[in-house]
């Protein structure tokens, strides 16, 4: 009997439209490690460098990174918070915007730069991934760049002045053509560091996710195992 | 002690209430795996009301901020992670408790005398239990949330003269807009809750009424010994208390581990276009329901007349009211039914898969032809079993329950 249940469900499962990976075959990987505080941290740095003049995590708040990446709240104020509030700093409390004028934006890219808060849930971390790889040198576009996974895409190669200029060659493949500051395995390390901090803000809840899952699936187990004998144990007289 | 029961007793029959229903309430002793899911249904059910409370505590109701209460619960709520993944989770595990609780009953002819009315609060339930479901998945108030429920709207629109004006009276705008998630809320929280809690009042003393149906499809009132207890029956406290509780600690640990380590379920259960606030302007590339109703959604997109498609979906929902005088054969259970009705579920159970996989992919000329035999099939179950049922070769039924296992 219990043979026919497994067989059952094991065919249930097999015809089930349950189909993993099904997002675009041209992304390229990118090993995510939430675990990597040190990762985390320089992907939080590379992003207010270099992305939040433009693009804001408009659900999440500076004070997350005390507990979250351990950084200290002296640093956040200083090197973090770069906007003000009526002429005050903006507080460690408060969800991460910008100072940009959405009109003004709107006249030099012609879109205003999307929220990044949850673009590692809604596109994937490996798109993000792949399309900060994915920048050349396309003298046709107002930027002077276009995007192998996001043709015609608005913005600019802001990370150009370290991964270099890259073209595509006869053969669609992406070659360095001016050199940047970085070689392009450094490169491929900070913006794996800048992913993993993207994937980190779109659903900090993974930091205890899996730790705590971890100990509900144990205790869950055991219980299962002790109501089974609690079954047993009073079905005995039933014939 | 005693005498405090007896306090209470003389004024609320608390005492006879227990006996009537679990310590002298009688079961069949031959209940196997399918039987869980009632009272799992009835756990899913309490647990999406308790979450649900927890989560309209921080919840806003309003198109300007409805999408970012939802993120402010996931990333500032104590906890509020945890209460909304269960939500989120439980609301497609109440759709896999269902569906398995319904197939149990077409395997065991539990829908058949004297158990029609069971059968038909059942059914209410179903049909609440979608709305309920459509309602609740537009107040994250993302991009599927609102285009979804755009589409599933509009429908409404097919019906001849009056559709426009239903459509719009539903709605309270002329597209999915505040008013409408004012008014979705308000019947996700209370309105249907309340409507579901009353049935499944209805349909669990029907329940108590008749008796449990069991997978020899005998009735166990029919052999009773001297003190009138049926000879197959046990009594539901203790003996079926502790086997659902053991059901529920497997069915937890599963729940427990989507919850936990696959809460979206490669997009199943939470959509990726979800998390992109809904925008008016931007019709998301590919518009699918979630999955539980995509079976239903792929028979809808089988008929290439908009108004036939809805008909058709209406119908593939209603024919299952019909199912205990579609249904002809006095055998109840499968284990004594002729092959024939064992081919006919069967083929309706791969076509109600067959046609679920439909629903969630882009239309290609292929799955369109493969969604049409489906439809067929779906269909011609009911018509075909109307007129097999009557004079079926069925195996003798035993007086008495078999055990297995």
């Amino acid at each position: 009997m219990i043979k026919r249940y497994l067989a059952f469900f094991i065919s249930l499962f097999l015809l089930s439209p349950v189909t993993y990976g099904a997002s675009g075959g041209d992304l390229k990987p990118v090993a995510i490690d939430l675990g990597n505080k040190a990762s985390l941290q320089r992907g939080a740095q590379i992003y207010f460098n270099n992305c939040a003049g433009c693009h804001t995590l408009q659900y999440h708040r500076y004070s997350k990174f005390v507990n979250d990446l351990g950084i200290s709240e002296e640093m956040i104020k200083k090197n973090l918070i770069l906007t003000t509030n009526k002429g005050e700093k903006t507080k460690l409390g408060s969800t991460i915007v910008n100072s940009i004028n959405h009109d003004s934006i709107k006249e030099v890219f012609g879109v205003v730069p999307p929220d990044l808060t949850l673009t590692a849930r809604s596109r994937g971390s490996e798109w993000i991934y792949t399309f900060l790889t994915s920048f050349y040198e396309d003298q046709t576009r107002p930027m002077g760049v276009n995007n192998v996974l996001y043709p015609n895409v608005n913005m600019p190669h802001v990370l150009w002045y370290k991964e270099g200029l890259k073209e595509l060659d006869e053969n669609n493949q992406l070659v360095i053509k001016v050199k940047g500051q970085l070689n392009q395995k450094e490169y491929e390390q900070e913006i794996t560091d800048l992913v993993n901090f993207l994937t980190y803000v779109s659903e900090p809840a993974q930091l205890e996710r899996y730790s705590i899952g971890f100990w509900v699936m144990l205790f869950l187990v055991i219980f299962v195992f002790i109501t089974y004998l609690l079954k047993i144990e009073y079905w005995r007289d039933i014939k | 002690m005693t005498k405090f029961i007896a306090w209470i007793d003389e004024r609320l029959p608390v005492t006879k209430f227990v006996k009537n229903h679990l310590s002298e309430y009688y079961a069949p002793k031959n209940f196997n795996f399918f039987y869980f899911f009632g009272s799992l249904a009835l756990f899913v059910f309490i647990l999406q009301i308790i979450t649900g409370i927890f989560l309209t505590i921080n919840y806003k109701p309003d198109a300007a901020s409805a999408f970012a209460s939802v993120e402010y619960i996931m990333r500032d709520v104590e906890w509020g992670w945890l209460i909304r993944y269960m939500h989120s989770t439980g609301a497609s595990f109440f759709f896999i408790v269902i569906y398995l609780h319904m197939l149990r009953a077409l395997m065991y002819g539990s829908y058949k005398k004297p158990r029609e009315l069971l059968w038909l609060f059942g059914m209410f339930i179903f049909v609440l239990l979608m709305a309920e479901a459509f309602m609740g998945y537009l107040l994250p108030w993302g991009q599927m949330s609102y285009w979804g429920a755009q589409v599933i709207i509009s429908l409404f629109g097919a019906i001849p003269l009056i559709g426009e004006s239903l459509a719009l009276w539903i709605r309270g705008d002329y597209v999915i807009s505040d008013a409408t998630l004012n008014r979705f809320f308000a019947f996700h929280v209370i309105a249907l809750p309340l409507l579901l809690f009353a049935v499944i009042y209805l349909h669990i003393a029907a329940l108590h009424t008749v008796g449990s149906n069991n997978p020899d499809g005998v009735e166990i009132k029919a052999n009773k010994n001297n003190d009138g207890v049926p000879v197959d029956g046990i009594p539901f406290h203790p003996y079926y208390t502790v086997k659902d509780i053991f059901g529920l600690a497997v069915f937890l640990t599963i729940f427990m581990f989507v919850v936990f380590f696959l809460p979206e379920f490669g997009g199943f259960f939470l959509e990726k276009d979800n998390f992109v606030p809904a925008d008016p302007l931007k019709t998301p590339e590919h518009i699918v329901p979630v999955w539980y109703f995509t079976p239903f959604y792929a028979i809808l997109r089988a008929v290439p007349d908009k108004l036939g498609g809805v008909i058709a979906m209406g119908l593939a929902i209603f024919v299952l009211f019909l199912m205990p005088w579609l249904d002809r054969c006095k055998v109840k259970s499968i284990r004594y039914r002729s092959i024939s009705y064992k081919i006919l579920l069967i083929a309706f159970i791969v076509s109600f898969i067959g046609l679920g996989y439909i629903g969630m992919k882009a239309p290609t000329p292929t799955l369109t032809l493969l969604g049409r035999i489906f439809t067929i099939i779906y269909f011609g179950f009911f018509i075909l079993l109307y007129f097999t049922s009557k004079n079926e070769k069925t195996k003798p039924v035993p007086e008495r329950v078999t055990m297995h296992d």
